[in-house]
């Protein structure tokens, strides 16, 4: 395989100190991501618990008005911003940017250890529309993995950034799509999804061997398994959809890789009430909208639910973390879906609730928080969808950053979305042929919910019942991720460009920093030297952060949506 | 309902297609001689996922009724794109179909009722 470097990417070591820190550093394994040592940040969701949770306290809620910017760290050609997790092992942050670059940079001071730009195809990258962002890498087994836009798995030397392996996991030249989501490593494996949803694939999730780089197993979520192929009517898996464009999680107890997966094409149906026989893809479209547990060793399906059978509202389950809980002797997985519900599983993803983050909800009228079963679904004939909006918007009632559990305070801090959209439904022809572009089916517009304005807000809330103790609203939705510390501290980096801090227990403003634009990406703890920090990725842009300017005007107008930066904080 | 026929244009959008064909690195879905473009799906198939209410409303991307662009720049935006915010279109429409977009960009009203 050709392997392709960009001169100025080469790997750069710089300073004897930090080289020497980084090859003393210790290997991150699967032991080590699970039990999440508390000065580390070792995968996307924290550790595979997924808590989004750091217990470090040296920042806390009596202090944390002298809580200023540490360094900052500027990676460049932020198209659509700066949108990913940092990760932390050992002092070494880690972090990718649009076009897949990846830095190396000292946890400490910010100086670049070595970093990455991996040379792409620019050609395709120009007709893509998801693109050209990234939101994470994964460590594991000294190597830094990131995905691309081009269909490629790197598996980068942790402490020089050299090209260790170079996988070609999909022709993004046929399939229009590739990766933009972070990938997971567990147990020798790099776990990684590809972009669906609009575009006529199957979907696939991907394992790679970490040490080898060679591919080992390979799931479809479009018809991947003899049961799945008889819910796409008329052939209709071949217009597809799907993927798993988030990372999930790993369950050691279970040897599963849990997965949210993305919705079918077209994402709005024309089928109307008849949907399991009638429209472009009679039938429930399995795996589309659903999680699913797969032997993390074979790739073989072991359980799943679709939350959302026939998807006719492009409210999938790529979103979101897969919460580990216990409580009360039992286990419990959360796992909010975009339509605004928040799922609650054991640990073979059975339904135990389900329970509803935001209020403006109507494309079902509930769902049955004993069984998952939607009540009252709206499925549209063609034609004008605007007497009663469909809520929540396209953008969803739940986006794709993650929310955060806080073992302290036993409280799952989420943000919700309170927004709706108009829209004309269209028959439109079947697309089963690869080509470049999108697979809609309707003409849409935002507009805000019947019961008055367009707002966001971060709940505290019981992550099995979803009692909720406080709200704080935003008049924008945030896009980020949230962070909580063992602090007593909430972290929101808002779309104006906030950092907010709340107290965990009551929600009450305690800080708040500018960082000069809209947030979108993630935010994550760790200490080096004995010295607590917050970093925050801030750069705005993307399919849902491009809404913003339109429709709320203000700061908005004259936002970058091609910039970014890497903010670190501490105590000063 | 505004649908344009391009009984001209080269084979390449069938009835199986919605908008766009194939990039060339690949091999392109046969497609027959008379196929035509239907704009008003290819807005609510690709389109009309940035530019909202099927090209009437800014959304991701700009309202395009009533454009104060002027043709050429509009024929340009959708052939070369923009990076970051429009994808290039140059290699799934020919110039005379992004033609054909564009006279469709210039016939939007607003929606009755």
């Amino acid at each position: 395989m050709k392997k392709r470097w960009c001169n100025s990417g080469l790997p750069l070591v710089v300073g004897a100190t930090l080289a020497a820190s980084a090859a003393l550093a210790q290997s991150v394994d699967t032991a080590r991501i699970e039990n999440a040592g508390q000065n580390d940040w070792l995968t996307y969701h924290g550790s595979y618990k997924s808590h989004h949770y750091s217990p470090l306290a040296q920042i806390n809620a009596s202090n944390i008005g002298n809580l200023g910017v540490a360094w900052t760290h500027i990676p460049g050609r932020s198209t659509r911003g700066l949108q990913s997790m940092p990760l932390v092992a050992d002092g070494v942050l880690y972090y990718s940017g649009s076009y897949s670059r990846v830095f190396a940079l000292n946890g400490a001071t910010g100086e670049v250890i070595w970093s990455f730009f991996p040379e792409l195809d620019e050609a395709l990258i120009s007709r893509q529309t998801h693109s050209p962002y990234n939101r994470g890498v994964a460590l594991g087994e000294g190597k830094v993995f990131v995905g691309t836009m081009d269909g490629r798995l790197f598996g980068l030397d942790a402490k020089s950034g050299k090209v260790l392996s170079e996988t070609r996991l999909i022709d993004s030249q046929k399939l229009t799509v590739g990766f933009t989501g972070a990938p997971l490593y567990a147990k020798g494996s790099v776990i990684i999804g590809s972009q669906g949803g609009e575009w006529p694939g199957r979907g696939p999730i991907f394992a790679v061997d970490a040490t080898t780089g060679k591919k080992k197993w390979e799931f479809l979520t479009v018809a991947g398994t003899d049961e799945a192929m008889k819910t796409w009517g008329n052939d209709s898996w071949r217009t597809g959809g799907g993927g798993g464009w988030m990372p999930g999680t790993y369950d050691s107890e279970t040897n599963s890789v849990l997965w949210g997966t993305a919705n079918p094409a077209p994402l709005y149906d024309w089928s109307g009430a008849d949907y399991k026989t009638q429209g472009a893809r009679p039938g429930d479209n399995l795996y589309t909208s659903s999680v699913i547990a797969l032997d993390i060793d074979t790739g073989k399906l072991k359980s799943y639910h679709q939350e959302l059978p026939h998807d006719a509202w492009d409210f999938d389950s790529a979103v979101g973390e897969f919460v580990m809980l216990e409580r009360d002797g039992q286990k419990y997985v959360v796992h909010p879906n975009k339509g605004g519900f928040v799922f609650v599983y054991d640990r073979n993803l059975g339904v135990k609730n389900v329970w509803r983050l935001v209020e403006n909800i109507n494309f079902v009228k509930d769902i049955d928080p004993k069984t998952g079963a939607l009540i009252g679904r709206r499925d549209f004939p063609v034609g004008k969808v605007t007497e009663v909006p469909l809520c929540p918007f396209i953008g969803g009632g739940i986006s794709w950053n993650a929310g955060s559990y806080n073992p302290k305070t036993g409280l799952y801090y989420k943000i919700g979305q309170e927004w709706c959209m108009t829209l004309d439904i269209q028959k439109t022809t079947p697309v089963t042929a690869p080509q470049v572009q999108l697979n809609i089916g309707a003409d849409f517009k935002m507009v805000p919910p019947p019961s008055g304005e367009i707002y966001g807000h971060l709940d505290a809330r019981d992550p099995i019942t979803g009692a909720k103790k406080w709200e704080v609203r935003f008049p924008e939705p945030p896009l980020g991720s949230v962070l909580s510390t063992g602090g007593n501290l909430v972290f929101v980096p808002d779309s104006r460009g906030i950092l907010h801090a709340y107290d965990a227990e009551t929600g009450a403003e305690l800080w708040k920093h500018n960082n000069g634009t809209g947030h979108q990406g993630g935010i994550v703890s760790y200490s080096v030297g004995g010295k607590q920090y917050i970093a925050v990725a801030a750069g705005f842009g993307g399919m849902l952060a491009d809404e913003y300017a339109p429709n709320f005007g203000g700061v908005y107008k004259s936002m970058p949506r091609d910039d970014g930066a890497l903010v670190v904080f501490s105590l000063k | 309902m505004l649908k344009l026929h391009l009984k001209s244009l080269p084979a390449v959008l069938g009835a199986s297609l919605l908008c766009v064909v194939v990039a060339r690195a690949q091999s392109a879905t046969p497609a027959p001689d008379n196929g035509s473009l239907d704009v008003e799906q290819l807005f609510a198939g690709t389109c009309g996922f940035c530019h909202s209410d099927g090209g009437r409303a800014a959304g991701r991307g700009p309202q395009l009724m009533n454009s104060q662009r002027d043709d050429e720049f509009l024929h340009n935006r959708i052939k070369i794109g923009k990076q970051g915010a429009m994808p290039a279109f140059g290699e799934s429409f020919s110039d005379a179909q992004i033609d054909q977009i564009v006279k469709y960009i210039r016939a939007l009203k607003p929606r009755e009722g």
